[in-house]
């Protein structure tokens, strides 16, 4: 991501780049380099997202990269109204994707980003698997005329797989239900689904969604594994069925406030972001 | 007063009462910085941001005074899909006639500080004015902006605030002087209803960010508006007459 951001900056005088008091030893280089438009604006989310759109005015495409919560929760209004309403260019990286930064607590945790972020008509949504999925996806969308969403993960899937922006990808194909694997979910959906006859479509572009890939399955058994809160991508997968009679059900983190620290990888047991919990819920989708 | 700006202070009381809307005490207390900003401060390459979105009724009249809007347009005034309302849409405006939307308060202040950094970066001799006003400063990122400005020395942003004495009617903020000195900018504390103060004082050059305290009254220019403290939110109705001779007799 470093590398990535970093040669956007040094590749075109009318770009910017704000952090948030975070990755500032990561890109030190930049920093340097280009102090009047790469600095360390400190934790000043609100304001620095309405800096950042008076600098998209001017034709400088910002990008900014800061905390989930602190980006998403506290300006809201600003990414709202200096972003979606202006209808203005801009780049927002996040890290601390849901609990990765489990030990600090419910203030640190977003895993409600998507549902916010899909009530502002206009921002686009990615949510890379892997770093080289971000290379992808940041070098497509970067210069283009939306405000681009970006939620990092530390906890990154093997897989690899062909990455195209606003494209699902099939990653096998079968008769008896969809399991749609979003984002760092494709790992543990892959390998609950060896012994299924399913398909799984695999989704890191969430706005705007690939409508067409799964419509096209003429399947109506979907099984939605999501790495944030449980069904932030059902009215997507209602609208591309449309007129079908779905049989839904969902893997995903329950909406609480979570309070219980430990580490990730504890939580997704907890949570029931399992293979198990995934095998589990198949079964009850196709048997029925 | 100039019979310019009584005129424009009769148009907003007109179309005010055709858009059944209006902050005509806000309006009013702003029209001279607006008219100074428009009839001599304005260059080509600068830009204007109104912050304080509730002077937009005087900002369109202005615009429609300086042909940059038509006159005719000020009669659809919170019409169904009009250009023009209570608060402005810059996405309406595609000759960038207005640069930047207003609304929610807070905004137009940090978003003007990212303008002036902008033009830092492509080496633009523009410069930024912000129309604030003073009730916005209960708004942590107008102070959060004020840093960031004073850190970046933004020597080509000119803050007008439009010191109404709202805030006080809240808070006590104390003495706004101080605060803005200790912040890093040059301050002046002007009459913000006196043109040549206002002009002056906007074009006068400095080496920090600037910000003039345009001391003004709200509903100035008519003594029921002045006076009469339910004129923060209405429209003139059946006092379309007597607020428009007021104006004249002020």
């Amino acid at each position: 991501m470093i590398k990535t951001v970093s040669d956007f900056i040094e590749s075109d005088i009318n770009t910017a780049l704000f952090l948030v008091d975070i990755g500032v030893y990561g890109f030190r280089e930049v920093l340097d380099k280009y102090p009047e438009r790469a600095m360390n604006i400190g934790v000043f989310e609100d304001g620095m997202i309405s800096v950042a759109a008076g600098l998209s005015l001017k034709n400088i495409i910002p990008t900014i990269y800061g905390i989930s919560p602190f980006i998403v929760n506290r300006a809201f209004e600003q990414l709202k109204l200096d972003f979606g309403y202006q209808k203005l260019p801009g780049n927002f990286i996040t890290t601390g994707a849901s609990y990765d930064f489990s030990t600090l607590g419910y203030s640190h945790y977003c895993p409600e980003d998507l549902g916010l972020i899909k009530m502002i008509p206009g921002f686009e949504f990615i949510s890379p698997g892997n770093p080289t999925e971000f290379d992808i996806l940041f070098n497509s969308t970067c210069k283009n005329e939306n405000p681009t969403y970006f939620r990092l993960s530390d906890y990154s899937n093997t897989a690899i797989c062909n990455t195209e922006f606003g494209k699902a990808t099939v990653i096998k194909q079968g008769s008896k239900a969809v399991v749609i694997a979003v984002s760092t979910m494709l790992d543990k959906v892959i390998q609950a689904c060896e012994d299924y006859d399913v398909t799984i479509l695999y989704y890191n572009t969430l706005i705007p969604f690939d409508y067409k890939t799964l419509k096209n399955q003429n399947i109506n058994n979907v099984l939605l594994c999501e790495p944030h809160y449980y069904g932030l991508l059902t009215q997507e997968v209602v609208d591309a069925l449309q007129g079908e009679s779905i049989r839904l059900d969902y893997v995903g983190l329950p909406r609480e406030i979570y309070r219980n620290y430990g580490t990730k990888l504890e939580k997704d047991e907890f949570y029931k972001l399992t293979i198990d919990n995934i095998q589990s819920k198949l079964n009850n989708i196709i048997t029925k | 007063m100039d019979k310019i700006l009584k005129q424009i202070r009769k148009k907003c009381i007109s179309i005010s009462n055709i858009g059944k809307d209006g902050n005509l005490q806000s309006t009013f207390s702003s029209i001279e910085i607006l008219w100074a900003i428009y009839d001599k401060v304005l260059k080509s390459d600068d830009s204007f941001v109104l912050s304080k979105g509730q002077s937009n009724l005087a900002l369109m009249v202005i615009l429609a005074q300086k042909e940059i809007i038509s006159v005719e347009e000020l009669n659809t005034f919170c019409k169904f899909d009009s250009r023009i309302s209570m608060q402005v849409d810059r996405t309406k405006f595609f000759n960038k006639e207005i640069e930047v939307s207003a609304g929610s308060l807070g905004h137009g202040l940090p978003m003007s500080v990212g303008m002036a950094m902008a033009n830092k970066i492509q080496n633009s001799n523009g410069k930024i004015y912000c129309l604030v006003g003073d009730g916005e400063f209960n708004e942590g990122t107008m102070w959060e902006s004020c840093i960031l400005a004073s850190s970046k020395k933004l020597d080509n942003l000119c803050i007008i605030v439009d010191n109404n004495k709202s805030i006080y009617s809240m808070i006590d903020v104390g003495n706004l002087d101080n605060k803005f000195k200790s912040f890093g900018f040059s301050v002046k504390n002007i009459n913000g209803h006196d043109l040549n103060e206002l002009q002056d004082s906007m074009l006068e050059t400095s080496e920090l960010p600037k910000i003039i305290i345009a001391n003004t009254f709200r509903g100035y220019g008519s003594s029921t508006l002045m006076n009469d403290k339910s004129w923060f939110h209405r429209y003139p109705k059946n006092e379309v007459e007597k607020l428009l001779n007021e104006v004249d007799e002020f």
